[in-house]
C-alpha cells in the first residue's frame, strides 16, 4: 500500500513511532482544552450561559409536530380574516392587501379598472338588484361584470389589467356552460320580481331583459338583447308584472311588432301609445346626453333610426373633434357594429 | 532515529500544521463540545472553587483520546506516515 523505505522489522517501529507521534498531538490538543476551561472557570464566564434556570426554560428549543423550534405556529394567519375598515367585509388574509388597495381607490391600477367599470357599467344594468359592493368589480376578482364582461367584450381587454388572464378563464369556462346552466356563477343570480315594488320593477324592466325564468321563477338580468329570450317573452313579462297600462318598453321593434301581437285585454291601443311615446326616454345610460343619445340611436339600428343615429352622433362628435372624416367614419362603424365599448370609449374620451 | 524525526517535524512546521489540523478537525466534529460538556460535570463535582489543572487533566484526557472519531485519526495517521515516508532517513 505504502512506499516504505524502511525494511520488515522496521515498519513496526515505524508504525509505533506514528502511532506515538499520533498520540503526542491528541494529548496536546487535550491539554489546550483542559487549559482553556480552567481558565475560564477561574475568570468566571465557563458557566456563563446556565445561570438563568427560569430563562433557560423559557427559550426551550420546541420538538412539538406543527409548531417550529421556537413554538410558533407557522400558517396561523393563513385562515384568518380581516374586516375591511372600509366597507366592512371580512376578507382572507393573503387577499387584503390587494381588496384595500382596491377598496380604497389608491392602488396602481384601481383607478384603471374602475374607470374602465364605469365605462360598462353605463351599458349594463342598472338595477338595484344587482349591486354588489363597488368594490367588488373594482376588486376585479371574478365578479357578475366581468362575467358579462367576458362574454360580450372580446376585443375590449384591458392591456394593463394584471388580471386579464383571469378574465379570459372565466370566459372559456362561461361560454362552456353558457347554455346549460346560465346562472350558475352569479351569486345574484337573478331578481325575484315579487320582492320589488312596481317602480323598482319598472326601472329594472327599462334596462334589463327581465324574462323571468322558469325554474327559477326570477327574472333575467342580461340586457335588453339577451340572446336567450325573444322580445315576446320580455313584452309578455312586462304586462305580467306591470299591467298593460303601465309597461315601458322603449324598444322600437316592439313598436313594429306590436301590431301583430295580440294582447288580450281591450287597452291593446293604450299600451302601443305608449309604447311608442317612450323610446325617447332611453334608458339611463350615462350622465353625458352625447354618450346617451349615441347610445340609444345606434344601439338599435333599425332601419328608421340609423340615418338618425349617424347624423346625430356624427354631429355631435365632430363638435368636438378635430379630424372631422376621422370620427365620422368611426361612429359609422360602431353604430352598424354594435359594438359597445368602441362606442363607449370614444365617446367619453372626446367629451 | 525518534529524535531526528521529531526534530524534522518541528523543524519544517509539519508539527504545528498537524496540531492545527487536529484542532479544526475535532471542533468540526463536536469532539470539543463534548468534552467541554463533560468538564462541567467534573466541575460541578470537584466545585467551582477548587478545581485544577491536575484535576481536569486526569478527568479528561482518558476520555479526550477515547472520543477522537476514527475518521479524524486515520487521517492523522496518514498524513504522519506521508510525512515519514519523505522524510525519514
Amino acid at each position: 500500500m505504502e512506499d516504505m523505505p524502511l525494511s520488515g522489522p522496521d515498519n513496526t517501529k515505524l508504525e509505533a513511532l506514528v502511532h506515538d507521534i499520533y498520540s503526542e498531538l491528541v494529548e496536546d490538543a487535550c491539554l489546550g482544552l483542559c487549559f482553556e476551561v480552567h481558565r475560564a472557570v477561574k475568570q468566571g464566564h465557563f458557566f456563563l450561559d446556565e445561570t438563568d434556570q427560569e430563562s433557560m426554560k423559557e427559550f426551550e428549543i420546541v420538538d412539538q409536530p406543527g409548531v417550529d423550534i421556537f413554538g410558533q405556529v407557522y400558517n396561523q394567519w393563513k385562515n384568518k380574516e380581516c374586516e375591511c375598515p372600509n366597507c366592512k367585509r371580512l376578507i382572507a388574509a393573503s387577499r387584503f392587501a390587494p381588496h384595500l388597495e382596491k377598496c380604497l381607490g389608491m392602488g396602481r391600477n384601481s383607478s384603471r379598472i374602475a374607470s374602465r367599470r364605469l365605462a360598462t357599467n353605463n351599458n349594463m344594468n342598472k338595477s338595484e338588484s344587482d349591486q354588489e359592493d363597488n368594490d367588488d368589480l373594482n376588486d376585479n376578482d371574478w365578479s357578475y361584470g366581468a362575467e358579462k364582461k367576458a362574454k360580450k367584450r372580446k376585443a375590449d381587454k384591458n392591456q394593463n389589467s394584471p388580471r386579464r388572464s383571469k378574465s379570459l378563464k372565466h370566459k372559456n369556462g362561461d361560454l362552456g356552460s353558457i347554455t346549460s346552466e346560465p346562472y350558475k356563477y352569479n351569486y345574484n343570480t337573478g331578481i325575484s320580481y315579487e320582492t320589488l315594488g312596481p317602480d323598482e320593477v319598472r326601472s329594472l324592466l327599462t334596462t334589463q331583459c327581465g324574462v323571468i325564468s322558469e325554474h327559477t321563477k326570477k327574472m333575467c338580468t342580461r340586457s335588453q338583447r339577451c340572446p336567450q329570450h325573444t322580445d315576446e317573452q320580455r313584452r309578455a313579462v312586462r304586462l305580467f308584472l306591470l299591467g298593460p297600462s303601465a309597461s315601458s318598453l322603449p324598444d322600437a321593434d316592439a313598436v313594429v311588432e306590436s301590431d301583430n301581437f295580440e294582447l288580450p285585454d281591450g287597452q291593446t291601443l293604450m299600451s302601443r301609445l305608449q309604447w311608442e311615446d317612450s323610446p325617447d326616454i332611453s334608458p339611463t345610460d350615462s350622465a353625458s346626453s352625447k354618450a346617451s343619445t349615441n347610445h340609444s340611436d345606434s344601439r338599435k339600428p333599425k332601419k328608421k333610426r340609423t340615418s338618425l343615429g349617424l347624423n346625430s352622433g356624427g354631429g355631435s362628435l365632430t363638435g368636438g373633434c378635430s379630424s372631422s372624416s376621422g370620427s365620422s367614419q368611426n361612429n359609422i362603424n360602431l353604430s352598424t357594429k354594435k359594438k359597445r365599448p368602441k362606442l363607449s370609449a370614444p365617446s367619453i374620451s372626446r367629451t | 532515529m525518534r529524535a531526528s524525526v521529531n526534530q524534522k517535524l518541528t523543524e519544517l512546521g509539519e508539527r504545528e500544521r498537524l496540531k492545527e489540523l487536529l484542532r479544526a478537525k475535532l471542533t468540526e466534529c463536536g469532539w470539543k463540545d463534548q468534552m467541554k460538556a463533560h468538564c462541567k460535570e467534573v466541575i460541578k463535582e470537584k466545585g467551582l472553587e477548587h478545581v485544577t489543572v491536575e484535576d481536569l487533566m486526569v478527568e479528561i484526557t482518558p476520555k479526550g483520546r477515547a472520543l477522537v472519531p476514527d475518521s479524524v485519526k486515520k487521517e492523522l495517521l496518514h498524513r504522519i506516515r506521508a510525512f515519514l515516508a519523505q522524510h525519514a532517513t
